[in-house]
């Protein structure tokens, strides 16, 4: 009988090829009245200070400025898997938030797990399951 | 080659645009707007359907609205007069700024994700985006870049599946190209691009989403299977599922990578995001009769005839024993399988034996028949062809 197949879909692997950077969105909503907010709003502050630049050096994140009354100011990330982080910048300064921008940015949306083995690969391993049936048998 | 004919007939058509930089994207189903008037002094002939059209859209969209007013309120009909007449609609004044290519963030964050060189506009990555059943015009959707994408895809692909197994049986190399570029493998590869889909193709949808006429829930629409693609344009009035528009944007930008870009360009391009993916295909063979094959195999290729000898056991009386069989052909062992018995044993050293064969790859550095699009003058060492999988 010929040989019939089963179906599949391949699977990424990101950075093999080509990189795809996970997070694509982030919006920043700060208050215009709480003072919270000042890292966020003020002059010589983040939005007017430092998010150009961060948005020039990423231009793979589609980035909203939005003001979100009576509520302490965020950085919402948004995925490729789907998932948004959530950061509460309320009280910190540029360089701070900056900082949790860029922690945003190089997070990938899955859930984080601890991570217990120190290698994780698609790849079988290079020696093989152990054998009695291969290999230089023991001698009794 | 009728590839390239093919792209260079096309060429004219598939990119209206190209020739003005400054010249804004402009869907059918809006109208002359102020807004865009201000801005550009094109002749109409880019606009071929009539205002009539947009009305239709902007009324289908208000019935609903004024309709679920209506029914909240059935009682005093005859105490209060009747609801005024809607006033006279004028063409939408102003679009979002979203909705142009040039001012679209979604947009330009997708072309900076794919790292798409500049020479790539925006625009067309926008075109790419529209499917054919948001908007019929050919000049405004991704229809014809789609087919040429396709066809590029498929041909890479192809190729490189036949020049790196070419042992590979035919269901097999089938299964093979679709895990790669078959219409599940492109929607995948275009969500993981990040890519959103509008919730209905209107005037003011973000021109970074996808725009597609979704299908309306009930029961499961028939497998189409394969239709001609005459047939497969009527299919779109009623809507698409999510995933052939998500391929075809795919498919889409590999066509802009080409035209834009050029022939060495597009085919890094399907190395990084094609080739890239991981796929094992020795997990796609589904055999039945694999012993009997294997016997067909040998008598072919003038192998002495296959021969099953048991190597080793263990736990032969216990729960689980664990037999080691070896297929033989003369003294040369060609396959070996274990199981919990010897036939099971038996049979999966035939099917290794079986994948021993069909799974045989040349070296690494393989000529692909496309290294001579780009220079027919280069030196081409043809690969291996095969005399094809065995008929038992």
């Amino acid at each position: 009988m010929p040989v019939s197949a089963l179906r599949a879909v391949s699977k990424s692997q990101n950075g093999v090829g080509a990189f795809i950077l996970q997070c694509k969105r982030m919006e920043f909503n700060f208050c215009d009245w709480a003072g919270s907010s000042k890292g966020m709003r003020h002059d010589r502050s983040f939005l007017k200070h430092s998010l150009s630049q961060f948005a020039r050096q990423n231009p793979q994140i589609e980035i909203i400025v939005a003001p979100r009354p009576n509520k302490i100011p965020i950085i919402r990330g948004t995925y490729i898997n789907g998932r948004e982080k959530v950061i509460p910048v309320d009280g910190l300064e540029i360089q701070q938030i900056l900082q949790k921008a860029q922690l945003l940015r190089n997070s990938s949306g899955t859930k984080l797990k601890r991570i217990t083995r120190p290698v994780i690969s698609l790849n079988e391993s290079v020696r093989g399951i152990f054998s009695p049936f291969h290999g230089k048998k023991h001698v009794i | 080659m009728k590839r390239l004919r093919c792209a260079a007939l096309l060429w004219d058509q598939l990119l209206p645009i190209r020739h003005s930089g400054t010249r804004p994207f402009l869907p059918h189903h809006i109208g002359r707007t102020p807004h865009f008037a201000a801005t550009t002094t094109i002749a109409t002939t880019t606009n071929p359907r009539p205002l009539s059209t947009s009305a239709g859209n902007r009324d289908s969209a208000t019935a609903p609205a004024s309709a679920s007013a209506e029914p909240p309120d059935p009682e005093p009909p005859q105490a209060t007069p009747p609801p005024p007449p809607p006033p006279p609609q004028t063409e939408p004044t102003t679009l979002p700024p979203c909705r142009s290519p040039t001012t679209s963030a979604k947009l330009a964050a997708l072309h900076a994700r794919l790292s798409l060189h500049p020479k790539f506009p925006v625009q067309t990555l926008a075109r790419a985006l529209i499917h054919p059943s948001a908007d019929p015009n050919p000049l405004f959707n991704n229809r014809p870049l789609a087919s040429l994408g396709s066809a590029l895809i498929n041909y890479y692909a192809t190729e490189w599946l036949l020049c790196t197994y070419p042992r590979l049986p035919t269901e097999v190399l089938r299964a093979a190209l679709s895990a790669y570029v078959g219409e599940k493998a492109l929607a995948a590869m275009g969500r993981e691009w990040g890519v959103e889909s509008a919730f209905e193709p209107k005037a003011d949808v973000d021109a970074g989403l996808l725009q597609f006429k979704r299908l309306p829930p009930g029961p499961e629409m028939e497998a189409s299977g394969y239709k001609p693609w005459q047939e497969r344009g009527e299919r779109w009035v009623q809507g698409v599922a999510e995933e052939e528009a998500i391929a075809s944007l795919v498919t889409s930008t590999f066509a802009g990578v080409y035209l834009h870009e050029g022939l060495g360009p597009v085919k890094q391009f399907f190395r990084q995001h094609v080739l890239s993916r991981r796929l094992d295909v020795d997990k796609l063979f589904d055999f039945v009769q694999p012993t009997r094959e294997l016997s067909s195999l040998c008598s072919r290729e003038g192998f002495e005839p296959p021969v099953a000898r048991h190597i080793g056991e263990t736990g032969k009386r216990s729960i689980a024993p664990v037999f080691i069989v070896g297929v033989y052909s003369g003294l040369e062992k060609i396959g070996e399988g274990h199981g919990g018995s010897k036939d099971e044993a038996r049979i999966r050293a035939a099917t290794n034996a079986l994948k021993g064969w069909y799974l045989y790859s040349p070296a690494p550095q393989v000529d692909l028949p496309s290294k001579t699009d780009d220079d027919p003058r280069a030196s081409f060492r043809p690969a291996v062809i095969d005399a094809g999988e065995v008929i038992v």
